[in-house]
């Protein structure tokens, strides 16, 4: 009994070993064939660097200023949310309000205003596309030389007020100085341009804004 | 005797091959030992090794470090291409990558100094391990992978003034679907249009690519009180429409586009209306 055991183990143990001779012998072929036949090139792998990017820039107004023609001038409030698209370009989205003042007529004529308060609120918002045509640096005194741009804007919008929407082309200019490299003052001077009919006819008028931002780079 | 053009006499062949051999020598000497570092890897030159140990002190956490594996590496005082090169990186010296801003990466140095580099200079820089690194980019040069892009357009919706925005993210090379808002503004009544689409581009590859797009939405359209008194209104409409968008650079597609909204009215008859729309797509 105890020698068939032995026989068993042993004939197991040979097919074991005769089994990793021949895997062995695979082995050892398959090593020549590369050799042979496989080109001598090291493949390299290249990893993408985890690296954060700050390509958006929010911007609050801290004071701004619109003349609607014909309403008078009055402080501005808004943002505006662009992306960086290269060195040289920059897409905006913004959104602004204000307030009209009395027009000339309704003051000199002493009769019924034309608006009413809440049609005087005015409401806008742009999509604009900038051109950073005169990168720089500024220099403040003898201690700060601060990285800076001037850039030309201009897009489309849309102005609403009196009850009314009013399609607005708007054109301009502006200039950013970075304290920070996340961290910008921004002013910027605009004219929108659209056409309304508030006095009977259409009247395409130009409405300049100037406003003056802080914005952060995230 | 005269002598004939173009014969070198035994003298001369001897003169040119002794000057040859007198300025190749140096070439061929000189050329050895610079293969031998090619053959190394830049993590194990003797200027890695000797510069490992620097490590700036105010270096933020989660900067990666990185080892120059070119020649050298010219640091700009700002992003753009017009700041001064304030610093220059060598061979092995390491770097710490902070941050990306458009086509530029602000790095540490080893010395605690930070400046910015372009992303087309860094196409040589490794781990310390020696594994190769990249800077990802958005751009239309990986058009066959999927990427997320930002658009304005402007358009004339039936003799109305439109803006638009879209917002688009391609699946395959060829299929993507888009998301869309524009504003209308017109003569007797504007209108707000949100909508999704499919576009579909048969040639992505092409300079001037063709596409195609299919969609489905609403329209918000309110009538100017001036002219009627009626109340706003909001239909379902269909889009179908047709278009060809062009790059002009890795990250900027111009685009233009003929549209057909089929307005699925409550009135007796439904309406089309064509829209022209030209405007720009941005890689993000």
């Amino acid at each position: 009994m105890e020698t068939r055991v032995r026989r068993i183990y042993v004939k197991l143990a040979g097919l074991l070993l005769a089994g990793s001779l021949s895997s062995g012998a695979l082995a050892q072929y398959d090593q020549d064939i590369d050799e042979i036949i496989s080109p001598d090139l090291e493949r390299r792998e290249i990893r993408e660097a985890k690296i954060d990017s700050e390509d958006f820039e929010f911007t609050a107004y801290l004071g701004g200023i619109m003349s609607v023609e014909d309403f008078g001038s009055n402080a501005l409030y808004g943002g505006s949310l662009a992306y960086h698209i290269s060195e040289d370009f920059f897409m905006e989205a913004a959104y602004g309000q204000t307030t009209l003042g009395e027009s000339s007529y309704e003051r000199l004529s002493g009769s019924a205003p034309l608006l009413t308060d809440e049609e005087r609120e005015l409401s806008m918002y742009n999509l604009s596309l900038a051109w950073n045509f005169l990168p720089g640096e500024i220099f403040v005194f003898d201690d700060w030389a601060l990285n800076s741009n001037l850039y030309l804007i201009g897009g489309i919008g849309n102005t609403s007020f009196a009850d009314e929407e009013h399609f607005t082309y708007n054109v301009g200019a502006g200039v950013r100085v970075l304290a920070q490299d996340w961290l910008a003052l921004r002013l910027d001077v605009r004219d929108h341009i659209f056409e309304h009919e508030i006095f009977g006819e259409p009247l395409t008028t130009n409405n300049l804004s100037a406003q003056l931002g802080i914005s952060i780079y995230f | 005797m005269k002598r004939q053009p173009g014969k070198f006499s035994i003298r001369q062949a001897c003169w040119l091959a002794a000057m040859a051999g007198v300025m190749l020598a140096p070439v061929a000497t000189a050329a050895e030992p610079a293969e031998d570092e090619g053959n190394l890897p830049v993590t194990e030159s003797f200027s890695a090794r000797q510069f490992s140990q620097q490590v700036p002190q105010d270096l933020p956490e989660d900067a990666e470090q990185v080892v120059v594996g070119s020649e050298f590496l010219n640091l700009y005082t700002g992003p753009g291409r017009g700041y001064v090169i304030s610093n220059v990186v060598e061979y092995g010296e390491s770097l710490w990558l902070l941050k990306r801003r458009t086509d530029w990466v602000k790095v540490m140095t080893r010395k605690g100094k930070t400046g910015w580099a372009k992303i087309s200079d860094l196409d040589e820089i490794f781990t310390a391990e020696g594994e190769q690194v990249a800077v990802p980019t958005p751009g239309v040069d990986d058009y066959r992978e999927q990427n997320l892009r930002l658009g304005f357009a402007y358009g004339d919706f039936a003799g109305a003034n439109s803006m638009g925005v879209s917002l688009g993210y391609r699946f395959t090379q060829n299929l993507s679907a888009e998301v869309r808002a524009a504003q209308t503004i017109g003569a007797y009544s504007d209108s707000q249009t949100y909508q999704v689409a499919v576009v579909h581009q048969p040639f992505p590859q092409w300079r001037l690519s063709p596409y195609f797009l299919l969609g489905t939405g609403i329209n918000i359209t309110s009538p100017n009180a001036t002219i009627v008194a009626t109340e706003d209104r909001q239909d379902t409409a269909m889009l179908t429409g047709i278009g060809v968008t062009t790059y002009l650079s890795r990250r900027f597609a111009l685009r233009a586009e003929v549209a057909n909204h089929y307005l699925l009215t409550s009135r007796e008859n439904n309406q089309e209306i064509v829209e022209w729309k030209l405007g720009f797509d941005v890689f993000m």
